[in-house]
């Protein structure tokens, strides 16, 4: 009767136990193989409220000559106005077309600096010196020159170390803009009560710009 | 009794023959002005008939010819105008001098199709708003257009001559 008792604790156990560590294995090795998911770099690669009645999300490539222009003339005047006033919140998102040889490798940077927190004078260094690294292929030095070495001792740890998450991050932003159908840089949308709408490609004047978001700013 | 000649009988009939070729050619350039003016007027699912002239403001400034007053204006204007024109084609009311005006008007917008392609322009047309393609591949479409819209204005103009000789 004992016997039986033992033999009947080892089955029940063998029983119960084996097949919940068999359905546990596979979820296990499953989220082990499943890749880190992609940090939302959205908020860092932004400006202004996410409040702002409107939003200008703008897919932009750094070695484009017309993202160039379009930033220096346009968006740096929005930066100074309407985002500073809540008005307008500015989202970044890279969209590196494979026509420029270091654009990528440019945006890889403006990522890692958006994970140090050093955004926005890395987006105005890549613009404003595009001539310079465009030519050279020597975004790091031309960075180095910009950004205080503490945030760059953070972004060159940053990028040498956090490779895929940066990837991700681009190629996020990427396929976002393919399915919007943007095959052009600047591609520009603006948001507002829940409409997108794009605006012809190729930059837009600032004044222009100006008039169509005040346009929008009455609606309210 | 005066009988009349087999020259002069012949002459009505080619007339009146171009006359009849040129109806498909008035509608077709009617309703291309007219999809035009729709295409700048109703984009993104929607009427834009209060905010469409900042949408097309921005593609005309793309081509970076204009002064931007002159642009805002074209911009208000031009719509109506292709609305306009494309009607009065179909109409058939006033064809020389409205062939004429869209053959001008075509003559413009070439010029500045063919700009933007010799500077490398990355920009979209805007001839027909957002369904617009690269200025290169636009200026094929407007040298169809505008070989239409000559012949629509020589026939119309050659159809009034004919019309005063026999008169």
């Amino acid at each position: 009767m004992k016997r039986l008792n033992v033999k009947f604790v080892f089955f029940a156990l063998v029983g119960l136990v084996l097949p919940a560590l068999l359905s546990a294995g596979p979820r296990q090795s499953a989220a082990a193989s499943k890749p880190a998911p992609v940090q939302d770099m959205t908020a860092l690669k932004s400006m202004g409220s996410r409040e702002a009645p409107i939003t200008i999300e703008v897919f932009s490539d750094y070695q484009c000559p017309q993202c160039r222009v379009f930033y220096l003339d346009t968006a740096r005047q929005l930066m100074q106005s309407y985002i500073p006033a809540g008005k307008v919140y500015y989202v970044h998102r890279d969209f590196p077309l494979s026509m420029h040889s270091h654009s990528r490798e440019a945006a890889r940077w403006a990522t890692a600096a958006a994970m140090a927190g050093a955004f926005q004078t890395t987006e105005e260094t890549l613009y404003s010196k595009q001539d310079q690294w465009g030519a050279t292929g020597k975004i790091e030095d031309v960075l180095a020159a910009a950004l205080s070495p503490t945030d760059m001792k953070k972004v060159r740890t940053i990028e040498a170390t956090q490779g895929t998450q940066i990837d991700a991050a681009i190629a996020k932003d990427m396929a976002l803009g393919e399915s919007r159908g943007v095959n052009g840089t600047p591609s520009i949308y603006v948001l507002h009560k829940g409409q997108m709408t794009p605006l012809p490609p190729g930059g837009v004047n600032y004044s222009l710009l100006k008039q169509y978001i005040d346009y929008l700013l009455q609606q309210h | 009794m005066s009988q009349a000649s087999p020259i002069a009988i012949e002459r009505p009939r080619t007339q009146s023959k171009a006359r009849l070729l040129l109806i498909p050619a008035r509608i077709i350039l009617g309703a291309v002005f007219i999809y035009a003016a729709y295409a700048k007027l109703h984009f993104n699912g929607a009427w834009h008939l209060r905010d469409y002239y900042f949408f097309f403001a921005m593609g005309i400034d793309s081509y970076k010819m204009l002064p931007l007053a002159i642009v805002e204006w074209m911009a208000k204007i031009l719509p109506w105008l292709e609305l306009g024109l494309g009607t009065l084609l179909i109409v058939g009311a006033g064809v020389r001098w409205v062939g004429l005006m869209v053959t001008a008007l075509l003559a413009v917008f070439m010029a500045a199709l063919a700009h933007a392609a010799l500077g490398g322009l990355e920009i979209n047309c805007g001839c027909f708003g957002n369904n617009s393609v690269k200025p290169s591949h636009e200026l094929i479409v407007d040298g169809v257009l505008i070989t239409l819209a000559l012949a629509v204005t020589l026939g119309g103009f050659l159809s009034r001559r004919g019309g005063n000789s026999q008169a």
